[in-house]
């Protein structure tokens, strides 16, 4: 089912936290909402969850109005970053709560209950109370008991983050498999960008209450619409260069660069990631740059260079070794470079 | 000898006794000085209770005579005055007994009711009332009130032409006024009405009562004793809503809870050992009630309080080993009930007042 | 990594379709009440209030300044301005209400002197920091209302008179809340050393409060008796076996104070020891290493984390203390003559004796006094020590 917003805004008083934001989700779809903390990703699903109201705009459910709807009686189910779970409840308990405020019988009640616990490997533990249960278990809880309604849409706010490292991966790759099961138009919210890029089918990018991009996680590692998406999506981040954009030329401290965007800006900045960067040679006219550090990651040493005022981060092969203050090249593929106005933001193109 | 043995011998005698060893002991001498006290108050709290005891099994003769302290030893332990008690003047006694019991339950699941439902409404939703609003309607109150009370006018025509004027005045003035008062004055104006003392109150509600004949009832004693102790639930238990997680609640709520649901599934199981302590403190503060018992009850509904208090002027002056016995009836519910609640009261009750 | 189509088949079966949106009568019914829950939750409480609390102050109020006259089912009222007051404070009342007066003594005046100087100086201090208008009146009631009271114990207590039930009742509160707090206290803290058996002596002293105040007057009363009860042997060894208790002012007005003090002493103590047993034991470990003394531990770390909850604890127990009656009725009636009369009793003895207005008039100036005491209390002694916090 789809769910959709209509120049929704929200303020506090003087204080606008949404600034009216257009977005659907298609039937289906895994919807991730991603932003710092105070960019009203939250405000926004809670909006849609009912639990905050709206300001202005309309909010539709598979297609029907629900802007003045009481949060019973629009049919998602949410997930909170703190599982919300009841702690004088059984795990049987509080996956049946959502049925049995329903109205639904034992018999049926006890029998979905027990399909969806077996869907989440928590077949076994239906008597045990929640302080009983691991992290990961409880979050499995959280989530058996917003799918035991069969809602129209799933809202989680940052299901994971109170999980540790290794367990997010796993529980990121269950809630996935999950998702795409079930079928169920899920919207996710999430500050972290590696959830965000793995998980969804299209992310939503929101900054200071507003929709900085809507597409898929390749298109906005690939395509970033400004400045802000740039530097946001990608770890380590993208690297960033100030300087004068001249006919196509980048000049930055007496070098020029050359990009395939024809356009000129006084104040620009450079945008290269740092696979996309290698490092060469210090023959003439190459950007030359002095090691900073380097540090060994694995499949790949992370090399920081600093240029002036600038720091440069290059991920360069496994086997790269070279002393800190050394002084080097950088080598930048001419269209794998990214321009943008200093000023606005927006991507030069 | 071991080390430890040859440092304690190099502390002189002086230190011995009066230096802790370490933190968590203490020294001899202290150690027993505070044993000296803790046993002495000890003997203060149980005297007055090991004497209505031992009384009770007393007869007149024994109690006349000059004090006697041991039950086989000192006296002949008869049950005398159980005996009169239960057996002689036990319609009395059972009234009155069942009149507290039927009074002090209903206002205690009353007020906990209403008190809980107001201490949670203020936890959880805000509440913006026009301070004019409030002002005019106190204004218009103490105008009706003054002029049912002097001029004698019907009370249902001034309630109906003072209600009128009120909503009147929202209508024409409400809109326009800006200042507001907020839960935190709400709150406080109902926990401030136990400063209120009972004597102030408690002639113009026997008027009232009086006037719809309800005095000298259960139901009577039972409203008057409820607003009495709201004001002790909203405060405690505004405190241990205020500190349950929003999150469960909006998840109930999402889930498709009614308030009402989520009130009684979530917030009141989440909050039971307070609760339980709230109610056991209000159910002892109505079975104790003195004063206003004492002005609403006359025979039909008197409670026990008010009959032991009368026994102090019988004809046949204090019958003492009688009193003692009823004394002890009244205090074992209380008792019990303590012990039987005693984890939730520890949890409870303890929390909230540091809290406080 | 990620794909860009999404899935639009659902496996079937396992959504089903949207729950029922309000539309039969029991559902739009519950609509209704969670929309309106916020009027709902409040509405009895404040309702029963206005009804029992906030009507029948109004109407006190009025029968504190009219003269009534019941008759039967109805009443007959007539407004007599402040008259009922002015009884209490200069006329037939005065020695009910206030005490007698023959004239102050030189000490006195002293007092008297002593305590308007302070006050001087408390109010001169507070116009020199940052005054505002309502804490000038706030605290030019307070000084007056204080003012007052040592002005009548001067009169009275200092200069060899009796004084009324304003004077008793506030002996038992100063009396009484000073006591309680004092051993509540010194209890929390024995309680509180690392010695065995605290968990008996914590439910041993619990067990007062368990105990109806009724029962308390007349275990005292019996307790008190020199003749007959537990202690005579005491009494007579004492030299006061003759000494009828009951029939002097002094000596019943103190066993009254001990009866309430053995009452609500464990109140003190329960709230007082969860206090002490939440102050962090780390702070008391570091003072302990930096070599402090127990009372300089106790001075400088326990009592200023105690000190708000010991501040709320008196005041809740000051609010109570106004209201005493129960044991004054039951141990002495308030006799001998009007020594033990407290103005809850007072004011109960004028309803009996069916004059409504004095009664109300008395109520009156007790609820005055409490609510003037209280909230000075309030405001000069918790909210001061917030503010600093």
């Amino acid at each position: 089912m789809t769910v959709e917003l209509e120049r929704v805004a929200k303020s506090f008083g003087p204080v606008k936290v949404l600034h009216e934001l257009d977005l659907a989700a298609r039937n289906g779809e895994f919807l991730v909402l991603l932003g710092a903390s105070g960019s009203g990703k939250t405000t926004a699903l809670r909006m849609i969850a009912g639990l905050e109201s709206v300001s202005s705009g309309r909010i539709l459910i598979a297609g029907r109005d629900v802007t003045n709807v009481l949060p019973k009686n629009r049919d998602v189910a949410m997930v909170f970053q703190s599982y919300a779970l009841y702690p004088h409840k059984t795990v049987f308990e509080n996956i049946g709560y959502p049925l049995k405020v329903r109205g639904l019988r034992n018999n049926e009640l006890t029998a979905r209950v027990k399909e969806v616990a077996d869907q989440v490997q928590l077949g076994s533990f239906l008597e045990r109370y929640p302080r009983q249960l691991s992290g990961g278990q409880r979050q499995r809880v959280a989530l058996a008991r917003a799918m035991v309604r069969r809602p129209v849409a799933f809202l989680m706010d940052e299901p994971l983050s109170n999980l540790d490292a290794k367990l997010r991966g796993h529980m990121r790759a269950e809630l996935k498999h999950m998702q795409h099961r079930l079928g169920t138009t899920t919207i996710y919210v999430t500050h972290d960008q590696i959830e965000a890029m793995t998980l969804a089918h299209r992310i939503a990018l929101l900054e200071e209450g507003k929709l900085q991009q809507l597409d898929t996680p390749a298109q906005i590692y690939n395509d970033p619409a400004n400045l802000f998406v740039a530097q946001f999506i990608g770890s380590p981040p993208m690297n960033m260069v100030r300087g004068e954009l001249m006919e196509g030329i980048f000049k930055t401290r007496g070098k020029d660069i050359e990009t395939a965007i024809k356009q000129s800006r006084k104040k620009a900045v450079l945008g290269v990631r740092p696979e996309d960067c290698s490092i060469s040679g210090t023959e003439n006219g190459r950007f030359r740059a002095s090691i900073y550090a380097t540090e060994l990651i694995g499949d790949h040493v992370l090399v920081t260079v600093k240029a002036g005022e600038d720091m440069l981060t290059i991920k360069a092969s496994k086997n790269f070794n070279a002393a800190t203050e050394a002084v080097i090249g950088v080598d930048f593929p001419q269209d794998r470079l990214f321009l943008f106005d200093e000023e606005t933001g927006v991507r030069l193109k | 000898m071991s080390e430890a043995g040859q440092k304690r011998d190099r502390r002189t005698a002086r230190q011995r006794l009066f230096e802790a060893p370490s933190i968590d002991r203490m020294a001899p001498v202290s150690g027993f000085l505070v044993y000296a006290a803790l046993v002495l108050w000890t003997l203060v709290v149980l005297f007055p209770i090991y004497w209505i005891l031992i009384t009770s099994f007393k007869t007149a003769i024994d109690v006349n005579r000059g004090p006697v302290y041991l039950p086989w030893i000192d006296f002949t332990p008869s049950l005398n005055a159980w005996n009169d008690l239960l057996i002689i003047d036990f319609g009395d006694t059972v009234k009155a007994y069942t009149n507290s019991l039927i009074i002090s339950t209903t206002s205690t699941l009353l007020c906990i009711t209403i008190g809980t439902m107001a201490a949670y409404a203020l936890a959880r939703f805000n509440y913006r009332p026009k301070f004019g609003n409030i002002f005019a309607f106190a204004i218009i109150l103490i105008a009706a009130v003054a002029t049912i009370a002097l001029f004698k006018v019907d009370w249902r025509v001034t309630s109906a032409t003072a209600a009128g004027l009120f909503f009147l005045f929202i209508r024409a003035a409400g809109r326009r006024m800006k200042g507001t008062v907020g839960n935190g004055d709400i709150l406080f104006w109902m926990i401030s009405q136990r400063i209120l003392p009972p004597v102030v109150v408690v002639v113009p509600i026997y008027l009232m009562f009086q006037s719809v004949s309800l005095l000298d009832t259960q139901l009577a004693l039972t409203l008057t004793y409820c607003v009495a102790n709201l004001p002790i639930v909203v405060w405690l238990m505004h405190d241990f809503f205020a500190t349950i997680p929003l999150d469960m609640e909006e998840s109930a709520q999402i889930d498709g809870a009614t308030r009402f649901a989520i009130f009684w599934d979530i917030v009141l199981p989440l909050t039971k050992n307070g609760l339980v302590a709230t109610a056991l403190l209000i159910l002892i503060f109505s079975w104790n009630e003195y004063l206003l018992a004492l002005f609403l009850s006359t025979s039909k509904a008197q409670t026990m309080p008010i009959l032991v208090a009368a026994m102090n002027a019988g004809d046949r002056g204090i019958l003492w080993w009688t009193m003692c016995v009823v004394i002890i009836v009244m205090i074992v519910p209380v008792v019990l009930l303590t012990l039987f609640l005693q984890r939730f009261i520890a949890k409870g009750l303890l929390l909230g007042a540091v809290k406080g | 990594m990620t794909s860009d189509g999404f899935h639009t088949a659902a496996k079937p079966g396992l959504i089903a379709p949207a729950e029922a949106i309000a539309t039969t009568g029991r559902a739009r019914l519950s609509d209704w009440f969670d929309r309106n829950s916020s009027q709902i939750f409040i509405w009895p409480a404040i309702l029963i209030i206005l009804v029992f609390s906030i009507f029948p102050t109004i109407a006190s109020a009025i029968l504190a300044v009219s003269r009534i006259k019941l008759m039967g089912g109805s009443y007959n009222i007539r407004f007599v301005w402040l008259q009922n007051f002015k009884k209490q404070f200069f006329g037939s009342e005065q020695f009910h209400f206030l005490g007698t007066f023959t004239g102050i003594s030189a000490v006195g005046w002293l007092v008297i002197l002593i305590a308007a100087l302070a006050t001087a100086w408390w109010l001169f201090t507070y116009l020199r920091r940052n005054a505002t208008v309502i804490g000038l009146a706030g605290r030019l009631v307070t000084a007056f209302t204080g003012m007052g009271i040592v002005a009548l114990y001067s009169a009275t207590l200092l200069s060899g008179n009796q004084f009324g039930t304003l004077g008793t009742t506030l002996f038992y509160v100063i009396a009484g809340c000073s006591v309680q707090f004092l051993i509540g206290l010194g209890l929390a803290l024995l309680c509180t050393q690392p010695i065995r058996g605290r968990s008996f002596f914590r439910v041993v002293f619990f067990v007062p409060l368990m105990i109806t105040p009724i029962g308390v007057g007349y275990a005292f009363r019996m307790i008190a008796d020199t003749t007959k009860g537990p202690l005579s042997p005491l009494w007579i060894w004492m030299g006061l076996g003759n000494f009828a208790w009951a029939a002097d002012p002094w000596a019943a007005r103190i066993f009254i104070a001990v009866g309430e003090s053995w009452q609500w002493i464990p109140f003190v103590f329960v709230v007082l020891l969860a206090a002490l047993e939440n102050v962090p034991r780390d702070y008391i470990e570091a003072a302990h290493l930096d070599g402090a003394s127990r009372w300089q531990i106790f001075r400088d770390i326990t009592w200023p984390q105690i000190a708000p909850v010991a501040a709320s604890v008196m005041l809740i127990r000051m609010i109570e203390a106004f209201k005493i009656v129960d044991l004054p009725n039951i141990m002495t009636a308030g006799g001998p003559g009007i020594s033990t009369e407290s103005m809850t009793l007072h004011a109960f003895f004028s309803w009996r004796a069916l004059d409504l207005g004095q009664s109300a008039a008395v109520a009156y100036l007790l609820l005055f006094v409490t609510v003037v005491l209280c909230s000075s209390f309030f405001n000069l002694v918790i909210l001061k020590r917030m503010r600093v916090a």
